[in-house]
């Protein structure tokens, strides 16, 4: 665990909050972002954390980047800051260049691109931010099996399209484009780490939405007042104050596991298990927090579907959450002589994450 | 526990279903609408409402000197299912089909039957529902909207929020304080006023709904007059006749059915898919609708048969659980088929699924939260 990170915790979340606000989150769904923003977490060295330090890096660890992410996303900051480090965190992990300039990524094996020749041609749907962003990494198929390649976007003709938030989801197609970079042939195990890595990115940025949500309701239970008492009074208004935090205490904890057990190689199953149980989290912190808000809550101007929306848009997308429960079905079959005990609490029962042989 | 009473259709009913599912059909290929979730609140099209004017669709149970067809609950009932199971436009002229006609019928005067039914049976004459304020919501009976008597009428001043297609309604029956707040007894002094949206001294501001849609708004009165003849019912008497009409407007199947688009689309496309687990799965979700449409449409064989008093507490909770089950569909349907929802989508399965997730939080809160109803229910049980 990095020392710094408590630093660059306080740092960000002091930016993040001086900076994004209502306004500024609305600037995406009428189709801009926030340079200005980048720029601010650029030059503070936010955009390079977890880059080592020989590749230009600024220090730091996946841990600090992941803490990074969930305070995007708490904040629900309108710049594909997520798309681009964990571009280049794939990068290094499969041993190539890290880039400068925005980039995003496409990670679903089912619709990777076809590379021959060093030339890239297919069209995928959903690529955040793509037409805000220079370059592409992605997934593609050659005839000698699945590399991920990066790519420069001037050559995609791109349409646009949005999630359910009403953030960039964009279809990218490519017809014989060139490629700047091509890693060497993954391994199942590999596409498997990086699919496992994308979770926890995915994971990091709803921690940080459920979070906020948690905060919001709960400060609204102390300021709305009917039939003349603040409605956190009422005991079925305290029944959804439990519920909220138990689900956002769960959601907080995994997400601590899931970091910590990256930084030290042992992932163990904990991206799995949170990504499942995270379907629950999400389902109930939406539901109680817009009860709770009652009418208001409902309303443009106010800004809980901000990060509601962004939940139920980033629970459908990435890898889904059968990919995890295939997973541990998977496992279970396969430790058919073991207890479940034995299974929950044995060390070796993942394989950890091993950077991409050069 | 109460028992509610079972309703089998007569030969004629079933006909009447037909008649209605063949219109909507034959509109639906000629692209009069589009389908969509949530359409009794949030679809509204005055062309479709005039269309169904002229059906005779509109006050269907009401006398027919005021245009209406003196149909029976149960007959409104089929038509109103097979609207809500298509996802047609009704929401223009839904208030007043629902509520504000049978208000008039039990408290309006001879005059304002006269001269509203007709308009309203045509699907030209649409009313709003101006109860909550900004400090008013589920505490309704502390509004502070009031009424103060002068020569020939009385002077509104205050405001409501909230009031669904405000923007749309000529006019709204507004819950107003007319005798000043007493804390001890806070629901005398209330009365209800028909307010002519048009007139003087109204502004109506919009509010955007979280998917950016125009729906609700804040109406503002400034000194605006109502003449002695826009009262409804008795000065003073305003909490108990809003108390009646709760029951029409909590127990109907539109508190089942916002989102029956959606679970038709997902037996749909798992019948495509051949898929006989996820219709197994989904046959769940079909038995429970089936149980609440059974307490549903025992609330209405009550009011059929004139025993209002009866009706409070089951309405309370068809309400409560019929709201909970809608707002659950999308939900299930996740977890049965893989979908991706956007508001554009090309495919039906994935915009229906966008317009429940973004509607749904509404279902619980609309017309009474859950909470709220929690306790009329537990009451009612308890003083059984
Ligand atoms: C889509 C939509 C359309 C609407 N259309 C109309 C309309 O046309 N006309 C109109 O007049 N109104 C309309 N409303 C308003 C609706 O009636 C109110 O939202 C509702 O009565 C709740 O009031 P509130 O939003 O102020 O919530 P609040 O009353 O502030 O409640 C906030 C939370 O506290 C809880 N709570 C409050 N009191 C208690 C208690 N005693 N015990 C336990 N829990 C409690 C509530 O259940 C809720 O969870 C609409 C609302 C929506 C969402």
């Amino acid at each position: 665990m990095s020392e710094m990170k408590d630093m660059i915790v306080d740092v960000v979340e002091r930016m993040l909050k001086e900076k994004v606000d209502k306004e500024l989150v609305d600037t995406v769904e009428q189709g801009h972002w926030a340079p200005e923003l980048w720029e601010l977490l650029k030059e503070n060295g936010m955009t390079d954390v977890a880059i080592t330090e020989k590749n230009g890096g600024a220090g730091g660890d996946i841990e600090d980047l992941l803490n990074i992410v969930r305070l995007t996303g708490k904040y629900a900051a309108p710049i594909p800051f997520t798309e681009t480090t964990f571009a280049n965190y794939l990068l290094e992990f499969t041993n190539l260049q890290v880039i400068e300039d925005l980039a995003t990524y496409m990670l679903c094996p089912n619709q990777a691109f076809s590379l021959e020749n060093g030339k890239l041609t297919g069209e995928a749907i959903q690529i955040p931010w793509a037409r805000h962003t220079k370059h592409l990494v992605t997934l593609a198929n050659s005839t000698e099996g699945t590399h991920l390649v990066e790519i420069d976007l001037s050559q995609a003709e791109i349409k646009l399209g949005s999630n359910l938030a009403g953030e960039p989801r964009d279809t990218v197609i490519f017809q014989h484009a060139k490629v700047s970079q091509v890693s060497p042939v993954l391994s199942s195990d590999d596409v498997h780490a990086i699919t496992t890595l994308h979770s926890a990115f995915q994971l990091a940025l709803m921690t940080g939405a459920i979070d906020k949500i948690n905060d919001l309701t709960v400060q609204y239970t102390k300021e709305r007042e009917q039939f003349g008492r603040p409605i956190h009074r009422f005991q079925l208004v305290q029944q959804h104050i439990v519920q909220l935090a138990g689900e956002t205490a769960i959601a907080l904890a995994a997400f601590n596991n899931v970091t910590e057990a990256l930084q030290m190689n042992n992932q163990n199953s904990e991206v799995a298990y949170a990504r499942i149980r995270f379907e629950e989290v999400i389902q109930a912190v939406t539901t109680i927090s817009h009860q709770v808000h009652a009418a208001i809550g409902t309303t443009h101007e106010h800004s809980l579907h901000q990060f509601t929306r962004r939940l139920w848009s980033w629970r459908d997308e990435g890898t889904s959450t059968s990919y995890w429960t295939n997973l541990v079905a998977t496992q279970l079959l396969e430790n058919s002589g073991d207890s479940l005990w034995e299974y929950l609490t044995s060390f070796s029962s993942n394989s950890p994450l091993l950077k991409v042989e050069g | 526990m109460f028992q509610l009473p079972t309703v089998q259709f007569t030969q004629e009913q079933e006909q009447f279903r037909l008649d209605v599912r063949t219109f909507l059909q034959d509109e639906l290929a000629k692209g009069t609408f589009t389908p969509k979730c949530d359409s009794w609140l949030s679809g509204d099209d005055p062309e479709f409402s005039k269309l169904i004017g002229q059906k005779g669709w509109i006050g269907l149970t009401w006398p027919k000197q005021y245009g209406g067809q003196e149909r029976s609950t149960i007959d409104r009932y089929i038509l109103t299912e097979e609207f809500l199971a298509v996802g047609a436009p009704v929401a223009a002229h839904w208030f007043a089909d629902r509520q504000t006609g049978p208000l008039l019928l039990r408290y309006g005067t001879e005059e304002q039957r006269e001269y509203f039914l007709p308009k309203i049976v045509k699907g030209e004459c649409y009313f709003g529902i101006g109860l909550s304020e900004p400090n008013s919501g589920s505490d309704l009976a502390s509004v502070s909207t009031r009424a103060e008597k002068v020569e020939g009428g009385w002077i509104v001043n205050g405001q409501k929020i909230w009031t669904s297609n405000a923007h749309l309604c000529h006019y709204m029956v507004t819950l107003v304080r007319t005798s000043p707040f007493d804390g001890k007894s806070k629901h005398a002094g209330l009365s209800q006023l028909i307010v002519d949206l048009h007139a003087e001294g109204i502004t109506i501001v919009p509010i955007k709904f979280l998917t950016g849609e125009h729906h609700y708004n804040e109406v503002f009165f400034d000194n605006v007059f109502v003449p002695d003849s826009m009262v409804v019912g008795e000065i003073g008497n305003g909490w108990a006749q809003g108390l009646a009409e709760l029951a029409f407007e909590r127990s109907g199947p539109e508190r089942i059915l916002s989102t029956f688009p959606l679970i038709d689309e997902l037996i749909q496309e798992l019948k495509r898919q051949n898929n006989l687990e996820g219709l197994q799965q989904a046959s769940k979700i079909v038995a429970r609708l089936w149980g609440l449409r059974n307490l549903s449409i025992g609330v209405a064989q009550l009011l059929e048969s004139g025993n209002g008093d009866d009706v409070s507490i089951p309405a309370a909770l068809v309400k409560a659980l019929g709201t909970k089950f809608e707002q659950s569909i999308p939900e299930i349907t996740r977890l049965i088929i893989q979908t991706y929802p956007t508001l554009d989508a090309h495919r039906k399965i994935d915009r229906f699924m966008a317009e429940s997730i973004l509607h749904a939080p509404g279902f619980t809160i609309r017309g009474g939260t859950s909470e709220v109803l929690y306790g009329v229910v537990a009451k009612g049980v308890v003083a059984q």
